[in-house]
């Protein structure tokens, strides 16, 4: 190597060491963090980022977690540390592009502190490492998928973390539903391409293999088809017992409507999952839902402040929620505010000053809160919420009797 | 209705009849100099699509093959995909036809038309929950089911004929985009003030005992909801086509496809027939949109976008401008959708073949764009001047 050479690399290795040290480390006011300092003058407001699915097929998803949140804050009468507290929320669509563009835009937004959400997986999986990219932790409030939160996940997802179980946890379940509870020894499973439904699909699918059973079909729609009936066809070729098919309402109330046209699975036993459990899939499916099981996590098992949320819910939107995670939502919401809370130092003047890892950290650190969607303990992956599984069948297809106990009903495990 | 056509105008494939290219006068070529043109002449674009061409070949005649060996299907699941394709490629059609109606008259895309299905369809979702409720859904189908049907046409028409006031009369002297990007706008105009109205649930038709059951059929059966669908479309296409081919509104609607300007000086009103044509279009997409509810049960304000690409599409295929092209490229798409992935992908042992249905369809319709561009039953239009 010349002399020359040397030169040059120790130069650019000094300004590449300097550079970060500038970058990795900012003090601001009384607050030194690695990763930056977001300063909130007196009377300006705490931002809080969101971003669901706010149009197209699951608006339902998003709107009730959007809501959560809002909730949330409402409890805290909008302030937070003197300062009013405020939601920016953003589109995700429940897609990938749309969880990239809605990150991107909250990203430009400096002052926000944490991100909220989102409710699919996709978006998740898209927009994560641009808010952390950011600075900014982020909080799923429905985001199952279990490569986001794997031990082995890229930098980019070392910023997330979720009150939503994971969905290794929910795919054991199912499976040894469906093999021990069920005595079903020959699955079809149908997922529809995006990341929270494949991998719960796979995960299902692995279990049910190491029990001992086949699964002899795995199908694939596109969360917007309406003609099912073709690809249940292909299925019933296979003489499946269970079709298992953890999708999303627009398509899950068409795939359980036409099931019964199909001839071959006139004994086969339809499951659903999460996403059936909301009054919004009794709109969709019509009296095809009666009867249908669907597995998720225990709502019974919610915090005994549920009911509370629940009747501020009601009150504040005029209606019954339109799914059921708006708890995870709310809960996402209060373990940030109580990690601001805890992070945030304020200089004489007023001025609020928020470390960015520090925030994330706390937020990381989050043990035994007792929130409405359960105990929340995250875990050093960023998992917080607990999991115990239920299956519930819907009895009643009007939409007006949805209440979590009644319609759906528990039936395993029994109470 | 046809776009003007010309075939002595068309350049001729490949050249000649004997398939020889034609030596340039005066030039003195021939022989092994003009075997070595024709070797120049084959370029990198004609090797790509040699090589599409093979790459289909295989997965149409490999894949059926395949299949057909492996003997998954029974020959009634067979007859149930092609029933299924019928079913969805009746929607298309009908709906196809409003595209290639509006494109033959006036040269624009109305890509609000989707949205003009799903308008139509909420109309009759309300209409259907009322007569549900007082029960003439049940005791007096024909008269509650004429009526729906009516008031979804209605609402169609109405939305239709205020995209075309809004979106097309003020730029049709005008050669621009602007008609094009403002039915776009349209489009999600009103899918969000639907959105807006009545929420964004996915609402369901309402069940009735009429449609329950099947119908035995040469030898098999079917469910009643099909035969209803598939036949209503076929009826509902039968009239458009006498309609367009029987009637002095028909045949204006010809003469201003062929030649706007010829026609109003031939004394054709071109509004009024403008008008009729959206009219006409917005009718058949109302029905289309019933049909679709009978079938799919499902309204939610999203509803029209993608059956409108579909269907776009299959106007497309069967060569835009072209009636009896939408009806067929309609089918064709249902058909091909339905019994393409198990048909061609089963065989190939393609994992989850129905999720590719979508890939299937947009590949058909790339192939027919590269090496038919006027579509399956469309004519080469004459290049102008």
């Amino acid at each position: 190597m010349s002399y020359l050479t040397k030169i040059s690399l120790t130069t650019v290795g000094l300004c590449v060491a300097g550079f970060s040290a500038a970058v990795a480390a900012e003090t601001k006011g009384p607050v030194t963090d690695d990763i930056g300092v977001v300063v909130i003058e007196p009377g300006a407001p705490i931002l809080i980022g969101g971003y669901w699915a706010l149009s197209g097929a699951e608006i339902s998803l998003g709107l009730d977690q959007q809501r959560g949140v809002e909730l949330a804050l409402d409890a805290h009468e909008g302030t937070l540390l003197d300062h009013p507290v405020a939601l920016v929320s953003e589109d995700s669509q429940c897609t990938a592009e749309g969880g990239q563009t809605a990150a991107t835009r909250l990203a430009t937004n400096t002052d926000i502190l944490a991100v909220l959400g989102p409710d699919c997986s996709s978006s998740a999986a898209a927009a994560a490492p641009i808010l952390w990219n950011a600075g900014m932790v982020s909080i799923g409030t429905s985001a199952s998928s279990p490569t986001l939160t794997a031990a082995d996940r890229p930098e980019g997802l070392q910023g997330f973390m979720r009150t939503m179980p994971n969905d290794l946890a929910q795919g054991l379940f199912d499976a040894d539903y469906i093999y021990n509870v069920l005595k079903c020894d020959a699955l079809a499973s149908v997922h529809d391409g995006s990341p929270y439904t494949e991998q719960l699909v796979r995960s299902t699918n692995s279990r049910f293999t190491e029990l001992g059973g086949k699964v002899v079909a795995t199908e694939a729609v596109t969360p917007t088809d309406v003609d099912m009936r073709p690809m249940l066809t292909n299925i019933a070729t296979a003489k499946p017992c269970t079709v298992y098919f953890p999708i999303f309402t627009a398509a899950g109330a068409q795939l359980i409507r036409q099931m019964p046209e199909i001839a071959g699975l006139e004994n086969a036993t339809p499951l659903a999952g999460s996403a059936m459990a909301a009054p919004g899939f009794l709109e969709a499916a019509g009296d095809a839902a009666v009867g249908l099981k669907f597995a998720k996590v225990d709502l019974e098992s919610r915090g005994s402040a549920y009911p509370a949320l629940l009747e501020a819910y009601v009150a504040k939107y005029g209606e019954t929620p339109t799914e059921v995670f708006h708890a995870n939502a709310y809960d996402a919401a209060q373990i940030t505010l109580a990690a601001i809370e805890k992070v945030a130092q304020q200089d004489d003047d007023g001025v609020l000053y928020v470390g960015r890892k520090a925030l994330r950290d706390a937020l990381f650190a989050t043990a035994g809160y007792e929130g409405v969607s359960g105990t929340v303990t995250c875990g050093p992956t960023g998992d917080c919420a607990e999991f115990k599984g239920a299956v519930y069948e819907w009895v009643d297809s009007d939409p007006s009797t949805f209440e979590i106990g009644k319609n759906p009903k528990k039936v395993y495990p029994e109470s | 209705m046809e776009a003007t056509a010309d075939k002595s105008a068309t350049p001729p494939a490949g050249g000649d009849l004997a398939g020889a290219p034609r030596a340039r006068p005066g030039s003195g070529d021939g022989g092994m100099l003009g075997g070595l043109r024709k070797v120049k002449r084959f370029t990198f674009v004609d090797v790509v699509l040699w090589l599409l061409r093979i790459g289909v070949a295989f997965v149409v005649i490999g894949g059926a093959i395949g299949t057909l060996i492996k003997g998954r299907y029974e020959a009634s699941q067979w007859v149930d995909f092609v029933v299924f394709g019928l079913t969805i490629g009746g929607v298309y059609a009908l709906l196809a036809l409003g595209y290639t109606m509006v494109y033959g008259i006036l040269r624009q895309i109305n890509f609000a038309h989707g949205d003009t299905m799903m308008a139509g369809a909420f109309s009759a979702y309300f209409a259907a929950n009322y007569f549900k409720r007082n029960g003439m859904l049940e005791s007096d189908a024909v008269i509650a089911m004429v009526v729906t049907v009516l008031v979804a046409m209605i609402v169609c028409t109405l939305v239709a004929l205020t995209v075309e006031r809004i979106c097309y009369r003020p730029f049709r002297h005008v050669r621009s985009l602007a008609p094009l990007i403002c039915a776009i706008g349209a489009s999600f105009f009103i899918q969000h003030t639907f959105r807006a109205m009545y929420g964004s649930t996915v609402r369901s038709f309402p069940d009735t005992s009429w449609l329950n059951g099947d119908v035995s059929l040469l030898g098999g059966s079917m469910p009643v909801t099909q035969v209803l669908v598939i036949g209503s479309a076929a009826a509902a296409m039968l009239v458009l086509y006498l309609v367009v081919h029987k009637t002095r509104m028909g045949k204006a609607m010809r003469a201003v496809s062929e030649d706007r300007d010829a026609a109003a000086m031939m004394g054709i009103d071109i509004n009024r027939v403008i008008v009729f044509t959206f009219t006409l279009g917005a009718s058949m997409a109302g029905i289309g949109g019933i049909l679709y509810m009978l079938v799919y049960k499902q309204v939610y304000f999203f509803m029209g976008f993608l059956p409108g690409i579909k269907a776009f599409t299959a106007a497309v295929l069967g060569g835009i401008g072209n009636i009896p092209g939408a009806m067929f490229g309609g089918i064709f798409l249902g058909l091909v959708e339905s019994v393409g992935p198990a048909l061609f992908l089963d065989g190939l042992g393609v994992p989850a073949p129905y999720q590719l249905k979508d890939a299937i369809a947009f590949t058909v319709l790339i192939m027919v764009l590269v090496f038919r561009p006027e579509g399956l039953l469309g004519e080469r239009r004459a290049k102008r001047a």
